[in-house]
């Protein structure tokens, strides 16, 4: 075991750092072949690992921090958690590089491309396996770091190293806040060691643990891309595709829900903390869907949905349903990634046009891209028997059957999403797939490209059997999870079977919705329609309720601003020269004192005598 | 007849503030200067002579014959920088002599 | 080695004869050069060696405790002045930063400069002299000695080889500096004098001198005017601004070894001398450092960010990193003491990096502005992928040695003093912006102009890959550095 997870680590970090060094130097081929055999064999390692399990196993391989009772070593921790995540991270981020091999054939610059690549594997799985805290904000913030610089790929573009600016110093924000706890739970406990700290939860008072767990879910609301923090997301587009899809779809940002998760036997102690991460997760839900109802271009459609999917999953953590938002965060990797690949083909084939009004009729002519999207769409959605359907009805399920108005809202808001959700999706898919027909660019990566859209369908699709309801013979992540989700209520299967027939309906409902506005002959109304001043409604969603105005009116001009007037105004002008100021006034006095040597001796004489007499004069005082 | 000790330093103060007001009233004149600061060396060699005599130690009368080379080497040279500056300023006013100023 | 081999007076001197062997070749440029480098190498090496001392454990004979290696003579007996030099973990690592980063700064000089070359590393050299006696003394006298020798020769450097406005930024070090040293000598002699009183033995040893008993009133003055020396040398709010003056004008060399080593002087006295020989002085005036120093980190961060020439851009991020210095100092518990040394030793690797990084844009364009570059990564990608790694280490990236220093004294410092610490949590977020700024206008976009510039040179990529490979280790490992500063760290702070 200790072998798989050094190896899991090791290969992917090696084939970035080589990759990053002399990739230039070497062939082209000989460095695809690399970074995506990386990643395969640490995909290999995590599925040796996983059946080889046999507990919960915490390997340590060396000394990391170590001053005096500060002690981060590194360290890691395999648990039913981590190790469905890695598996899961493995494999979409191997199918990915493939994808990418195809996607950056045209690229010069791919030996960049494919070391960071790795690197964020290498992150992301530090991330995802330490067992203490230090360690994972390596991984965090290492995810970050690849983000960053995958978002300004193109980095010509200023736009481009713009968006990638901001996710990185908004996702920092949230990282301080995760600092903060870091640095709060080292004081109480001494330690940093995530297990040793769940386990130690309950000796707080409760006001504390609230206090800390609010500061992670602001940790996890930056990396997530949770309201307030979620501007950067649907910027982080920019990015190239693949990239999308590995980071900002399938694995980085929903590194906030595997830190709930993780961190959930100890912050779950707080029931404050547990509403407000529901009510962040609802929020968001239906921020991102309202969002992804308006916007043009087909990756924001996406970045919005997935910011909406991630509420859902934050949401299944305020409730308590670990395994649930666990299942949702799996089988929405594979769908999203699906989505975010098919919308690569799309966007290749429409020669890098992402506006979905200038789309229209590829169905037919990029069938093998149609069919994977459109189950994609319908796991999305949440169409009965796909894995997004059960897993997005397991959160509700959770949601619903938790006490209290606040709880009720909340699966209220949630449903009105998942409406909104379905509609959105089939809103794409009309407008992307139907209608009249574009001229399309072929060609033989596109092909590759394509089939790596076939497994992930699949498992979007077929991904519910992982946690199948307990009417249908039950789950295999609820038992494998078993002994850590912790407050989950059981219930009954009529229940279950109620609930998910209220979801199928809404889904269903939005997908006619879609139909009866997009489909069809009105679909040409809505291109045509496209093209007028959007109504104020239209232009508040497209601009994502105007969070960026707000954030640019109230703290970044300010902060511009003062950097400015700080600088030359007080820095320069009043600190340096007040200080300046004294040394000039020292040599004006002096200059001034000067004048009395004026060489004359006669003054020097007199001066002597004043002198003299003064010191007489003194000594007499002293003895009379 | 003994002179009493103390009489003779108050003449020797008597002396050195004589010297000193010459130089201090005629500042300006270099030569009323050089014949002030020549009064107090003498008001002092006269202090040295009478301690002298009053612990009968001889060392007072050998700083006193120090003195008088000390002074005629001292007014010899000044003398000579007198008549060097005169020269050159045609003057022996010291407030002419300003070049040396801060 | 042999017990009795003066190796730290070795340390000291060579450098100093090194000198001399530079004036036997002044005839050639280049002879120069290798004669400085060869003769840095050789220091380092000497420095590494002193590393086995460390190793062997065992202190010297007569050494106070944490003290491996000792030396000490008599001096100039009349007024108790001895030769008194000791070496334990902390000043090794400060020992061997200073061979490290002298090496560094012969490297990054080989072709800036141009005029007066033996003259310059002449000073270099004595400089580097100067800074391992301040590392090395722990006589009072003998300290202040090498305090005030190694100003002399930066004050030449930036005179005669800076730029701008090279004379007035000069002498504004040098009078903000000695100002501050004054005050650090009346402190030492009074220090001296009521020592002497009480024990009729007068002396400038610190471990004599740590036993005199001053009252709390004058103590607090007295560790005022050791405060205000090396809050100058540090530099702490609101004496910081010589800095970014010093930093644009001098030349690059220069600039390396003010911001890795001089400002490291600054915080040794403050660990070594400062709270030692006043601690409830100095515990009383930890709130004050505190304030200054997280008004420091947020400060430096922020005016950072307006900067427009990429030296001072530097500058004042040194103000915000050595701020993390101070805070882990004034927590003065083994947790924060540790990461405010580890954070000394980073943020000279660092900075020092991006001041050579710097430098060698310069030769190039002849600008420092950010205006004038962007999109320079595909021109330059050898020198683009290091400025991007400095500039994240200083980012305080984990994995990057940066990190290290600043989680380690903001875990130490919120142990102790939350409040603070939690001021200087701020510090990471604006950190971050000013650097992806940098980063952003200087490496992505579009170039603005078009800039003749050609990749690095062998002599430019070997200093920077050592500095990297120095960056990386030390993030990556850097539990060695920690176990050496750990035994004097647990004397200092009193615990087991």
């Amino acid at each position: 075991m200790t072998l798989y997870l050094a190896l899991m680590l090791l290969f992917p970090l090696l084939g970035g750092t080589v990759s990053a060094l002399a990739g230039r130097k070497l062939p082209r081929r000989l460095v695809e072949a690399g970074v995506c055999a990386a990643v395969w064999a640490s995909f290999v390692c995590a599925v040796l690992a996983a059946a080889s399990y046999r507990g919960p196993v915490s390997v340590e391989f060396g000394r990391w921090l170590s001053a005096f009772d500060l002690q981060a070593p590194i360290h890691l921790y395999l648990d039913p958690l981590s190790l469905s995540l890695s598996v899961m991270i493995c494999f979409v981020c191997g199918l990915i590089h493939v994808y990418s091999v195809y996607y950056m054939a045209d690229q010069a610059d791919y030996a960049r491309f494919f070391a960071l690549l790795n690197l964020f594997v290498f992150a992301m799985l530090t991330l995802i396996l330490a067992e203490n805290l230090p360690l994972l904000y390596l991984g965090w913030e290492g995810v970050g770091l690849c983000s960053y610089l995958l978002v300004g790929f193109w980095y010509t573009d200023s736009n481009n190293a713009t968006a990638g600016r901001k996710a990185f110093i908004t996702t920092r924000i949230g990282d301080t806040a995760l600092l903060v706890g870091i640095a709060w739970l080292f004081q109480l406990f001494g330690t940093f060691s995530i297990p040793q700290i769940n386990g130690m939860g309950f000796l707080l008072p409760h006001g504390i643990v609230t206090a800390i767990g609010i500061l992670f879910l602001v940790g996890a609301m930056g990396k997530s891309a949770q309201v307030p923090l979620m501007v950067w997301l649907p910027d982080a587009m920019a990015g190239p595709t693949p990239v999308s899809a590995m980071i900002h779809a399938a694995t980085m940002v929903t590194a906030g829900v595997y830190l709930l998760s993780r961190m959930f036997p100890f912050i779950g102690g707080s029931a404050v903390t547990c509403a407000a991460i529901a009510i962040t997760g609802g929020i968001t839900a239906f921020y991102g869907a309202t969002c992804a109802l308006a916007q043009r271009d087909l990756k924001k459609v996406l970045a919005f949905s997935t910011i909406s999917q991630i509420g859902y999953m934050m949401l299944g953590v305020g409730a308590g349903a670990i395994t649930a938002a666990t299942f949702h965060l799996l089988v929405h990797a594979f769908f999203k990634a699906l989505l975010f690949l098919g919308a690569g083909c799309v966007i290749t084939a429409m020669h890098h046009e992402q506006d979905i009004y200038k789309m229209g009729g590829l169905k037919d002519r990029l069938p093998l891209t149609f069919w994977p999207f459109l189950a994609g769409a319908a796991c999305l959605a949440g169409i009965p028997l796909t894995g997004g359907f059960f897993s997005k009805d397991s959160i509700l399920a959770a949601v619903f059957l938790k006490e209290g108005t606040l709880y009720t809202s909340l699966y209220l808001l949630a449903l009105l999403t998942a409406l909104l959700t379905s509609y959105y999706s089939f809103r794409l898919i009309y407008l992307v797939f139907f209608g009249s027909q574009v001229h399309v660019h072929t060609h033989g990566e596109l092909k590759v490209m394509q089939w790596v859209l076939v497994p992930l369908a699949l498992l979007g699709l077929f991904g519910g059997v992982l946690d199948l309801p307990g009417y249908l013979g039950g789950g295999f992540l609820d038992s494998f999870f078993g002994h850590q989700a912790g407050g989950e209520v059981g219930h009954s299967a009529a229940q279950e079977v109620a609930l998910q027939g209220v979801a199928a309906t809404l889904a269903i409902f939005g997908l006619l919705a879609a139909h009866w506005r997009y489909g069809g002959k009105s679909r040409v109304d809505r291109v045509r329609e496209s093209s007028t001043r959007p109504s104020p409604l239209y232009a508040f969603l497209l601009n994502g309720w105007y969070f960026d105005r707000l954030y640019h009116a109230i703290l970044i001009r300010p902060y511009e601003y003062l950097s400015g007037i700080l600088w030359e105004k007080v820095d320069e002008g009043v600190i340096d020269d007040s200080l300046d100021g004294m040394s000039s006034g020292l040599g004006i006095t002096g200059r001034w004192l000067g004048r009395w040597s004026t060489g004359k001796v006669s003054l020097y004489i007199l001066s002597f005598a004043a002198g003299g007499a003064v010191v007489l004069g003194y000594l007499a005082w002293l003895t009379l | 007849m003994i002179i009493p000790f103390y009489h003779v330093l108050i003449l020797a103060s008597l002396l050195f503030g004589m010297g000193l007001a010459c130089v201090v009233a005629w500042r300006t004149n270099v030569i009323m200067m050089l014949i002030g600061i020549e009064i107090m060396l003498n008001s002092v060699m006269l202090t040295f002579v009478e301690g002298s005599a009053r612990w009968g130690i001889a060392d007072g009368q050998l700083f006193a014959l120090m003195l008088i080379a000390l002074t005629s080497a001292e007014v010899s040279l000044a003398l000579a920088m007198v008549v060097y500056l005169h020269r050159r300023k045609q003057s022996v006013n010291t407030d002419d002599y300003g070049s040396m100023n801060g | 080695m042999p017990t009795d081999f003066p190796i730290l007076t070795l340390l000291v001197f060579l450098p100093l004869a090194g000198v001399l062997a530079l004036f036997a070749v002044r005839k050639s440029d280049e002879l120069v050069r290798m004669g400085a480098l060869v003769v840095t190498l050789a220091e380092l090496a000497l420095s590494v060696w002193a590393c086995g001392a460390a190793g062997a454990g065992a202190g010297a004979a007569g050494a106070p405790a944490g003290f491996f290696l000792y030396q000490d003579a008599q001096w100039i007996e009349r007024f108790g002045i001895r030769y008194t030099l000791g070496m334990d973990g902390i000043s090794l690592v400060m020992v061997l930063l200073t061979s490290f980063i002298t090496v560094i700064a012969v490297g990054v000089s080989w072709r800036g400069i141009k005029e007066r070359v033996p003259l310059y590393y002449a000073l270099l050299l004595a400089m580097e002299s100067g800074i391992q006696g301040v590392f090395l003394g722990l006589d009072l006298f003998l300290f202040y000695l090498f305090w005030e020798a190694m100003l002399i020769p930066m004050f030449f450097l930036i005179g005669i080889w800076g730029h701008g406005r090279r004379v007035y930024s000069a002498v504004k070090f040098f009078l903000y500096t000695f100002f501050g040293s004054l005050l650090m000598l009346v402190a030492i002699i009074s220090l001296y004098l009521r020592h002497g009183a009480q024990t009729g033995t007068y002396t400038f040893s610190l471990f004599e001198l740590i036993h005199t008993t001053v009252p709390y009133g004058t103590a607090i003055w007295l560790f005022a005017a050791f405060l205000f020396a090396f809050a100058i040398k540090f530099p702490l709010f609101p004496l910081h601004t010589w800095l970014p003056d010093a930093h644009t004008d001098a030349p690059t060399a220069g600039s390396v070894i003010l911001a890795s080593l001089l400002l490291k002087t600054g915080a040794y006295g403050l660990i070594r001398f400062g709270f030692p020989l006043f601690p409830e002085a100095a515990r009383a005036c930890a709130p004050l450092i505190y304030t200054v120093s997280v008004i420091g980190i947020v400060w430096g961060a922020w005016i950072a960010f307006a900067q427009r020439d990429m030296k001072r851009l530097v500058a004042y991020s040194s103000v915000s990193h050595m701020g993390f210095v101070a805070l882990g100092i004034a927590a003065w518990s083994p947790v924060a003491l540790s990461g405010a040394v580890i954070q000394m030793v980073n943020h000279g690797v660092t900075t020092g990096a991006l001041f050579a990084l710097v430098g060698m844009l310069d030769e190039r364009t002849h600008s420092r502005e950010i205006a004038t570059y962007g999109g320079i990564w595909g021109k330059v990608p050898a020198l683009s992928f290091f400025f991007l790694l400095f500039c994240m280490a200083s980012a305080g990236v984990p994995g990057l040695n940066n990190f290290v220093g600043e989680f380690i004294v903001l875990m130490g410092t919120f142990k102790v003093a939350p409040g603070a610490a939690a001021g200087a949590f701020v510090g990471v977020v604006l950190t971050l912006i000013y650097t992806v700024r940098l980063v952003q206008e200087v490496l992505f976009g579009k170039e603005k102009k078009p800039l003749e510039l050609a990749d690095l040179s062998v002599r430019e990529g070997g200093v920077l890959a050592v500095l990297g490979v120095a960056a990386i280790y030390l993030g990556v490992h850097p539990a060695p550095v920690l176990d050496i500063i750990k035994v004097p760290i647990a004397l200092l702070t009193g615990v087991k």
